[in-house]
């Protein structure tokens, strides 16, 4: 897909929706649930409930359309965080991450790079995060990822990575100071 | 959240932004963070800078194919074409999603359920009136009933003032509605000649006066914060 051309169509899509246009938000729907529901369904591991909370996700798009501001976010970017939130939401509501398996700590992380077939239009903010997060220690590196793909709490982080909790937020907010450095230059 | 550690290179606020952010919070702190972001357009921004610069992470998933019933679902749930006519439904979905918001936005919440049920009545407004640092104050209008409530979610009293309320239509003059309360939320009635004025657009602000109120019927000291006011 043309990825310049997919996000002015959903920019352009998206600022439809707050006069009440379904075809509008049916167009960003058809462009964005394949990913955003893969986005939902990785933190939540439930098809059932991952359906309940991407519908939630198009609601609350409907809704919060008006909010969306083309100069200042790429519309992908907004839509996965809509979907992520919802998604996280619904985990600390309702039970414990699925996700609990134990993480063997490793001294190097090879990270998967940019995603070649990634709907985020934005390839070379993809590269940098990408480099960014490879300049991290493999454990920090670890710890962001179980968060940021299972929707972990820090609790869930430290016992999956068996370290004491007040290691694990050390951790994280060292890894997040140490990406907003790199990707603020 | 704040440890022993030494995050002095990132403040707190900016911390919680990337952790709400990443997800790690709990139930608790992740409610109390949501709040914040409705209520604070600083902590709002600060969360929505650390979502541009994670979310790309996010192109490494696979994509998942939704299946086919769910545009229907979504299709059927929206409300219905007419705005003038908000099903219920269009009610509903609003106040689960703000159950996830606590606090301040669930007194506005509680306001304005009263009207879920009724025929058609006029639509409660809603206002974030905001001067930034220590002034905030969630303000609900309630049309049918003539009533304004104030909610302070933050403010530092200023000795020896006290703080006014003003309704200003757009294009038009400030009204006082009364005086407000430091510390809890305060119902004042809209005069009935003003309650045509309390529309979507319509400027809510606070002002500080001397105690008693404006002598002047218009506000005489500094305007403390300002907000549109917007349908629910």
């Amino acid at each position: 897909m043309d990825l310049e051309g997919n996000r002015a169509l959903l920019a352009a899509a998206l600022a439809r929706i707050p006069a009440g246009d379904r075809a509008a938000l049916q167009t960003v729907y058809r462009l964005t649930s394949a990913k955003l529901f893969g986005v939902v369904l990785r933190i939540l591991d439930e098809r059932s409930e991952a359906e309940d909370v991407l519908q939630d996700v198009y609601l609350t798009v409907w809704r919060k359309a008006a909010g969306f501001d083309a100069a200042r976010a790429s519309p992908m970017t907004w839509l996965i965080a809509i979907a992520r939130n919802r998604a996280i939401d619904r985990l600390r509501a309702t039970r414990v991450s699925r996700h609990v398996a134990p993480i063997e700590t490793v001294v190097d992380l090879a990270d998967d790079g940019p995603a070649a077939d990634s709907a985020l239009e934005n390839a070379q903010q993809n590269a940098r995060l990408h480099e960014c997060l490879g300049g991290l220690a493999g454990h920090e590196h670890q710890a962001l990822r179980a968060a940021f793909f299972d929707g972990n709490t820090y609790d869930e982080l430290a016992q999956r990575m068996n370290v004491p909790l007040g290691t694990m937020k050390s951790w994280i907010r060292r890894a997040m100071i140490k990406l907003k450095a790199c990707l603020d230059q | 959240m704040s440890d022993a550690q030494d995050h002095t290179r990132i403040p707190d606020d900016e911390l919680l932004a990337a952790e709400y952010a990443l997800g790690v919070l709990d139930n608790a702190e992740r409610s109390t963070a949501a709040a914040r972001i409705v209520r604070e357009p600083t902590f709002s921004a600060l969360v929505a800078a650390w979502e541009q610069r994670l979310t790309p992470w996010a192109g490494a998933l696979e994509e998942v194919a939704a299946p086919p019933h769910l545009w229907t679902d979504v299709a059927a749930a929206l409300p219905a074409p007419t705005p003038r006519h908000p099903g219920l439904w269009w009610d509903l979905a609003f106040w689960r999603g703000l159950t996830l918001v606590s606090g301040v936005v669930a007194a506005a919440c509680l306001a304005a359920l009263l009207y879920v049920g009724v025929p058609k009545p006029p639509p409660p407004l809603i206002a974030s009136v905001d001067g930034g640092g220590h002034h905030h104050f969630i303000v609900t209008v309630d049309p049918q009933h003539g009533t304004i409530a104030v909610l302070p979610a933050s403010f530092a009293p200023v000795q020896g003032k006290v703080p006014e309320l003003w309704l200003i239509p757009p294009g038009g003059k400030p009204h006082s509605l009364g005086l407000l309360q430091v510390s809890h939320t305060v119902t004042l009635a809209l005069p009935p000649n003003l309650v045509a004025d309390a529309i979507p657009k319509a400027v809510v602000a606070v002002s500080l006066e001397p105690p008693g109120g404006s002598p002047t019927g218009q506000p005489t000291g500094p305007v403390i914060a300002t907000g549109e006011l917007t349908t629910l």
